[in-house]
């Protein structure tokens, strides 16, 4: 602040919230009024009004909260079902407390079955240890490349990768990471692919449209014995 | 200074949150997707990587999903959630390996803020709120960017008046020696 700005520190305070308009009407009045006769207190206005401009510039990265929100509501199904697992025996026991016994003795032989095939089912729940990319939820239309980013890449490389190699996010990301990439230019796709490709922050990049037309030319080339593809 | 933000909440947040609270899950994806924008914005002064920043938003969101039925209006629904998430990001933030050194929240290190638009333009400002400490960078985002009294900030932050009124002070002290003039040079240096 100017040394002036310092000798109205009281005005001056309230100059962000003079600008954003969330100050008090009596305190704008005040506000209004010293600056009608201060010209230091409108300086100190006027560099609140370019930091106050800054900071409100809006952001150029685009967040895609669906697929944030699914992992939520997931979140929310386990904790929900969790719930119920521990509630289900005490409910039980509350309202058939005479058939406590019987269930009882059926528990211990169903443990004898139940240990034989723990292991099986064990297995069968036993979430995989990787991700695949591929998905069988609809593209988008405008979909050119599918990419994975590094975990630890910032907002901003990422914004500055897809700024460069002109692609906008669509959708995304997967559970996988994957997202949905689209273009901003005419640039061509396998220029975009080539530059993702060299950056050490993209784990993995394809474009859909070389899929799209290799899946086309398998299905309508007919397949040496005659038989569909 | 009682006026309500900018992107305050209308009757339209409390009921959904009082919805919310009922168990309606609808209710919580229509209140999730409107604050998404907001919080993400918001939370990239705490966090520069992208899966942070989502994962503090969910875990705000789990918490209004458990406690929305406690809400007692005491507050805006904007500077409940805020303050939700705020709390989050520092506990996120302790946790985080390199800033445990930090002892108090105004020790913390210099971040690598985002750059959210990269254009010279941007370049004082991002080096400006990357020298700033933390508390003092988010007071000033609660001010300018989302545009909250500072009663709300104070309440978010859970702090007096008067330090909220100090840390905006030493950040627009600090942040303005790297405004650029108006011929386009900046004003200060970094040191």
């Amino acid at each position: 602040m100017t040394d002036e700005g310092h000798k109205h520190p009281r005005i001056t305070e309230l100059l962000p919230w003079y600008l954003n308009g969330t100050i008090g009407e009596l305190d704008r009045q005040r506000v209004d009024a010293h600056l009608q006769g201060c010209l230091a207190c409108r300086e100190e206005l006027e560099i609140e009004r370019r930091i106050h401009a800054a900071m409100s510039a809006e952001s150029s990265v685009q967040y895609m909260p669906a697929a944030s929100l699914k992992r939520l509501q997931a979140a929310i199904g386990e904790l929900k079902s969790g719930n119920a697992r521990e509630e289900r025996p005490a409910e039980l026991a509350r309202r058939m407390p005479w058939k406590g016994l019987a269930a009882a003795s059926i528990a211990l032989l169903a443990l004898g079955v139940a240990f034989s095939t723990a292991d099986r089912w064990a297995a069968a729940r036993k979430p995989p240890a990787y991700h695949t990319v591929t998905t069988t939820m609809q593209r988008p239309a405008d979909e050119v490349i599918r990419a994975v980013f590094s975990p630890t890449i910032t907002l901003g490389d990422l914004q500055a990768i897809l700024d460069e190699a002109q692609l906008r996010i669509v959708s995304g990301p997967t559970e996988a990471g994957v997202f949905s990439l689209a273009a901003t230019s005419h640039r061509p796709v396998s220029s975009s692919l080539a530059l993702l490709r060299r950056h050490p922050s993209v784990r993995f990049a394809e474009s859909t449209q070389l899929t799209v037309q290799a899946d086309a030319s398998r299905s309508s080339a007919p397949s040496p014995s005659g038989e569909p593809p | 200074m009682t006026l309500p933000a900018k992107h305050s909440p209308t009757e339209s947040d409390s009921e959904l949150l009082a919805a919310i609270g009922g168990g309606d899950r609808r209710a919580l994806e229509q209140l999730y997707l409107s604050y998404h924008r907001r919080l993400a914005r918001f939370l990239s002064r705490f966090t520069p990587r992208y899966e942070n920043v989502e994962e503090i938003i969910n875990d705000t969101f789990m918490v209004v999903w458990q406690s929305a039925k406690d809400f007692r209006r005491a507050s805006l629904v904007s500077t409940w959630i805020f303050g939700i998430a705020y709390r989050t990001a520092l506990k996120s933030l302790r946790r985080q390996k390199n800033h445990n050194a930090a002892h108090r929240l105004d020790d913390v290190p210099e971040q690598i803020v985002d750059p959210a638009t990269e254009t010279e333009v941007q370049d004082w400002l991002v080096r400006g709120l990357a020298r700033l400490p933390l508390e003092q960078r988010l007071t000033l985002e609660l001010a300018y960017q989302m545009g909250h009294s500072l009663e709300e900030i104070a309440a978010i932050t859970d702090a007096p008046l008067g330090t909220v009124k100090a840390r905006m002070f030493h950040a627009r002290e600090k942040l303005r020696t790297f405004l650029p003039s108006l011929g386009g040079t900046v004003v200060g240096n970094e040191n």
